[in-house]
């Protein structure tokens, strides 16, 4: 088979064995690779109800088809498992060489089973896998941990590895790549940690099997040539993501001291501008041809990369306008190997909920120091703050109470990432129905929103826009495993992806043959969480109660005294429901199951909750 | 009218940093704004008007803020 080495790597930890297994063109075409396998193999074998922080859950890494090859910003690797923190589905991509390396050791995804006995590191190449003592590493942040693998496998080596944060199970710990900075948000570092896996290195020198690997070869380099000349014209690296911010100060969207407010007259201190002119190197995915690591030093002189996410809700969330701070605590997030969105989430949410009474402390938004400690103590688990907050948002709600629930930013569990969607109706929806719990990697359709929609409406263009773009992000980028920054940011066209996928795996594909496997992988994502919460309903769809509470309204600046309106965000998540063909619950129908080829998934989901 | 006009992402790296106050007739609309920063496709950016999207051929007004932003679609 061309396009995919047919086969992937199951390694236990328990029994410290391993084995390869094969799998079918057919199955190729139908998952297509990354997202679309982990799901797939989490799905089959995954019992319902097992602890995802026990020996039971399985840890996947998954290339696509087109990962690793000369192509533009194909560095990426998805990982997933049973979510710790949401319990659900989880997934996330970060830039590794683990992406090339991989399928050049002859294989396309990898399954780590079981436990390890003590601290291990997984090693893989051509020819021979091993389970090799970690102690030495174990206890150690990420950065320390990278240099100690680079050592002593040299710096051309695939590395994912955690730190502290994995290993002391914080919910929302992730995988870090010293290439592509860290992905996994909902707690794939902390699965890793519970394997007492601290790393996987790998080495790998086959090449990528491809059907015109000479084509692909003179397409990629000509391509990544134009995209880095695009980039150039646009400017858009010099600010990475960052560029953002003031856009989202000035349409009132930036969260703002745990969400409560939307702008701030001090944003501009930690805004691109700044950034730019902070940076003083720059760092990028394997691959990458508009690299947006963009490094400033923080205040102990540290390099630490930045982007907007880890800008908005480590900066004006906390209170904080320092650029030099953010970029301190976004250092200590990055070593610890803790997610920086939920890590500023659940901090912004700890100080909100101490000002208003409901939690202990005397943290106070803008106060750094304590935000430095409060990190330290989540990531080390210490005492009975650092305990709770390292639980996520959503637990800790729960065990401060008080009410603190409806401030939780939060979506299944999963910590809402730097938009502020209190009048904001699609880009809220987006969140509502992202398959993994609050995360705009599936559905931004903010700008769109904002500059050709009345932003006021809850129309169904905005559902069909939502789907539009998780079939983009979440079905196709996710599953090719490739970055999707060209397109979204510089608008190289959807229209390279398919000749890309023809010119490795020989199809004839149009872009439009991608939306039936993203639809499937959406609808066997759903699956997977009906089965871990049968009693599921709508209600699980629903952004914080935060956005729809009148009391929280601006009481200035753009949206003054606007808020999101219950009754009309359930008519406008109803469209959704309608376009995908999913039931009342937001469960995929029989019909829509069996018309994406999921009627033997249906009947295992069956046996635990029934189906519409 | 006075109003102000800031360029924020890559834009403000090629058009020049920063935000600034300008006088502008009666009648301007967002579309001639952005003809005379050098920007002929309106299609190519995001242009907002105190926080809410404007259309190119939407007049502008004594004290109004004109952000005009990269195309970018999303982190
Ligand atoms: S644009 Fe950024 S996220 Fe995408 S591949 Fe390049 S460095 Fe990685």
């Amino acid at each position: 088979m061309h396009g995919w080495t047919g086969q992937m790597l199951r390694v236990d930890l328990t029994t410290r064995t391993w084995r390869r297994e094969t799998f079918t063109e057919e199955w190729a075409l139908t998952w297509i690779g990354g997202r679309g396998f982990a799901v797939k193999i989490l799905y089959d074998e995954l019992r319902p109800g097992i602890d995802p922080l026990g020996p039971d859950n399985k840890l996947v890494v998954a290339v696509g088809p087109i990962s690793g090859i000369s192509a533009p910003n194909t560095g990426k690797t998805v990982v997933a498992a049973k979510s710790p923190i949401t319990g659900g589905y989880g997934d996330g991509n970060l830039g590794t060489r683990v992406t090339e390396k991989l399928r050049k050791a002859g294989f396309d995804a990898l399954v780590v089973e079981g436990r390890a006995e003590s601290p291990t590191l997984l090693y893989i190449d051509d020819t021979t896998v091993e389970f090799l003592p970690a102690d030495e590493i174990w206890g150690k942040g990420t950065y320390e941990t990278n240099d100690w693998i680079y050592a002593r496998y040299g710096k051309g080596a695939g590395v994912l590895n955690i730190g502290q944060a994995g290993e002391n199970l914080v919910r929302y710990a992730v995988i870090r790549s010293m290439e592509g900075r860290a992905g996994g948000r909902p707690g794939m570092g902390a699965v890793m940690g519970s394997k007492l896996l601290k790393a996987i290195v790998v080495k790998g020198s086959q090449p990528i099997p491809q059907a015109f690997p000479a084509e692909m070869k003179t397409l990629g380099r000509d391509d990544m040539r134009t995209v880095h000349a695009l980039d150039q014209k646009a400017a858009w690296s010099k600010q990475g993501t960052t560029g953002v911010l003031p856009w989202c100060n000035e349409v009132a969207a930036l969260p703002v001291n745990n969400f409560r407010q939307t702008h701030h007259p001090e944003a501009w201190r930690v805004d691109g501008e700044r950034l730019a002119a902070a940076t003083v190197a720059v760092y990028g995915c394997p691959n990458c041809t508009m690299q947006c690591g963009l490094a400033m030093l923080d205040t102990e002189r540290r390099e630490s990369e930045l982007d907007y996410e880890n800008m908005g809700l480590l900066g004006p969330n906390l209170g904080l306008f320092d650029i030099t701070q953010v970029a301190t605590l976004n250092y200590m997030c990055d070593d610890y190997g803790i997610d920086t969105i939920s890590g500023g989430g659940v901090l912004g949410f700890y100080a909100d909920a101490v000002e208003r009474g409901a939690a202990p402390g005397d943290i106070r938004f803008g106060d750094f120091e304590g935000f430095r400690r409060v990190l330290t103590a989540i990531a080390q688990r210490d005492g009975e703050i650092g305990n709770t907050l390292a639980e996520g948002t959503l637990r800790a709600a729960r065990t401060f109470g008080h009410n603190s629930e409806e401030y939780a930013m939060q979506c299944k569990g999963l910590e809402v990432s730097a938009y502020n969607c209190k009048f904001i109706p699609g880009m809220a929806l987006a969140f509502g129905v992202s398959p993994i719990g609050a995360h705009h990697k599936e559905s931004w359709i903010i700008s769109y929103e904002i500059q050709q929609t009345p932003r006021e409406s809850y129309g169904r263009d905005k559902a069909q826009k939502v789907v539009d773009l998780q079939r983009i992000r979440g079905g196709m980028f996710e599953a090719i495993v490739s970055c999707r920054f060209p397109w979204v940011e510089i608008g190289w066209g959807l229209e390279h992806y398919p000749e890309y996928f023809n010119t490795i795996t020989g199809r004839d594909w149009e872009l439009e043959d991608f939306w039936p496997s993203a639809d499937r992988i959406y609808a066997l994502i759903k699956l997977f969480w009906l089965r871990e919460y049968p009693d599921t309903d709508r209600k699980a769809d629903y952004p914080p109660h935060a956005w729809f509470d009148p009391t929280n309204a601006d009481t200035e600046g753009p949206i003054a005294g606007k808020i999101l309106e219950y009754a009309r965000y359930d008519e406008l998540l109803q469209h959704y429901y309608d376009i995908r063909g999913y039931d009342h619950r937001g469960i995929p129908t029989r019909e829509t199951l069996e018309r994406l080829g999921l009627a033997a998934e249906a009947r295992v989901a069956e046996e635990y909750a029934p189906l519409s | 009218m006075r109003i102000t006009v800031k360029l924020i992402g890559g834009l403000a790296h090629r058009f020049g940093a920063g935000e600034r106050e300008q006088e502008v007739p009666p009648g301007t609309t967002a579309g001639d704004l952005l003809a005379a920063l050098g920007i002929s496709d309106p299609r190519t950016v995001i242009t907002t008007r105190n926080g809410w999207g404007i259309a190119p051929e939407e007049e502008v007004a004594e004290g109004d803020r004109i952000l005009v932003s990269p195309p970018f679609s999303g982190g």
